[in-house]
């Protein structure tokens, strides 16, 4: 019996393997997916000045496998090329960054600390520079780099069309990627305006396969002035050392 | 056989109780001041965390939160402290091993992950991977809303 069972199996494949040749020699990177994402990142390079609040639904993983849920929200004032304000909170902390354009500050208000330093360049070198020398993470860092060189495709070595989906009232396109040791989703609004309204991102890093899920609000005509950029001490503040980050 | 498993669960029982003993004092302390203060975001109530179970810090990895980052220089830096990707919403990770570090150091300074209402005095307040640490000594504390938590070193 147990030997019958094998012999179909195999002539299952037999038969199957022309199919299954086909398919993995045909482009598991869809160019109409690709083709998407520069639009996006196009599109996105393309905004002077918008306002972004995000809700994000994190995942760490416990010691033995076990996942929990954790929230944040940001909000993000934008200008490009060179001013940013990020207010990030959750439950277990509130922090503040602030560019102008010469100076990134952190802030964090429950403390009443700040840390500065002097930096000059663009938003995308900022969340680049950022991330590799301090260890800072800015919310949606992926929005300033899509459409630049630092946003590298050839790196993609899945893009497939997941259909279609509603994120808020707005229609989205769905695509999926694998990229490493990520698997990645995103909607992108239909139409003139092609935004990302979700970015889902799976860690494959973890065999329990950590997840973050962030919804994107966008308001295209921000009241802001530029003076939300500026951090100016506020009475209490403290000025702190900021140390970059160090190898263990 | 049966007399050295109940040995070992009774040295077990034993170091937990040890444990729990010395974490108790600091956590009711922390309870009794968890509201009040007046800091943060707008007027919302304060989230206490004392209450929670000691697995929750015991963390080995996260999500991730975007695609387009130099992966390589957080992992070599990460791994090292078995945990964790530096996401802005991620700010569990330098306890990541707080039950093997508990069991070793908790006789000469405060416990990894016990939460305290206040640091002591002489604390040097320092901004490291987008948190501020107090560093007191050897021991670093990491605030959590009003309180603070004691953390492994983050460098």
């Amino acid at each position: 019996m147990q030997r019958r069972s094998w012999m179909l199996g195999a002539l299952a494949l037999a038969f199957a393997a022309p199919g299954l040749q086909a398919q993995t020699a045909s482009n598991p990177v869809d160019p109409a997916a690709m083709q998407a994402l520069r639009d996006m990142g196009a599109h996105l390079q393309s905004l002077k000045r918008f306002s972004i609040v995000t809700t994000l639904t994190g995942e760490r993983v416990l010691a033995d496998g076990q996942k929990l849920q954790h929230t944040a929200t940001a909000q993000l004032d934008v200008a490009r090329p060179n001013s940013l304000r990020a207010a990030m909170r959750s439950a277990r902390s509130d922090r503040d960054l602030y560019f102008d354009g010469k100076t990134v500050t952190l802030w964090t208000p429950a403390q009443k600390y700040y840390a500065s330093v002097p930096f000059t360049d663009t938003l995308s070198e900022l969340v680049e520079r950022l991330n590799e020398r301090y260890g800072i993470e800015v919310p949606l860092s992926d929005l300033f780099v899509w459409g630049t060189p630092a946003a590298p495709l050839d790196k993609i070595e899945s893009a497939m069309n997941a259909g279609q989906d509603f994120i808020g009232k707005d229609l989205c396109d769905h695509y999926a990627f694998r990229q490493g040791q990520i698997d990645w989703q995103i909607w992108i609004a239909t139409g003139s305006k092609p935004l990302p309204r979700k970015l889902v991102i799976g860690n494959r890093a973890d065999e329990a396969r950590p997840q973050s899920v962030s919804v994107i609000e966008w308001n295209l005509k921000p009241a802001f002035s530029d003076a939300v950029f500026r951090f100016v001490p506020p009475k209490g503040a403290t000025a702190i050392e900021i140390l970059p980050r160090r190898a263990r | 056989m049966k007399n050295k498993s109940r040995m070992a669960l009774w040295l077990s029982s034993a170091a937990l109780v040890l444990v729990g003993a010395a974490i108790a004092p600091v956590v009711e302390a922390a309870r009794g001041g968890g509201h009040g203060g007046g800091h943060g975001g707008g007027g919302r109530p304060h989230a206490d965390h004392s209450r929670a179970d000691k697995r929750t810090t015991n963390v080995r990895n996260t999500s991730v939160n975007n695609v387009n980052v130099n992966r390589n220089v957080n992992v070599n830096v990460d791994n090292n402290r078995g945990c964790c990707n530096n996401g802005w919403d991620d700010d569990f990770h330098p306890v990541a091993t707080a039950a093997a570090v508990t069991a070793t150091v908790a006789v000469t300074s405060a416990i990894v992950g016990s939460i305290v209402r206040s640091v002591p005095p002489g604390c040097v307040p320092v901004s490291y991977a987008g948190m501020v640490y107090q560093q007191c000594g050897g021991t670093w504390y990491q605030p959590q809303g009003t309180q603070f938590i004691v953390v492994n070193a983050p460098y």
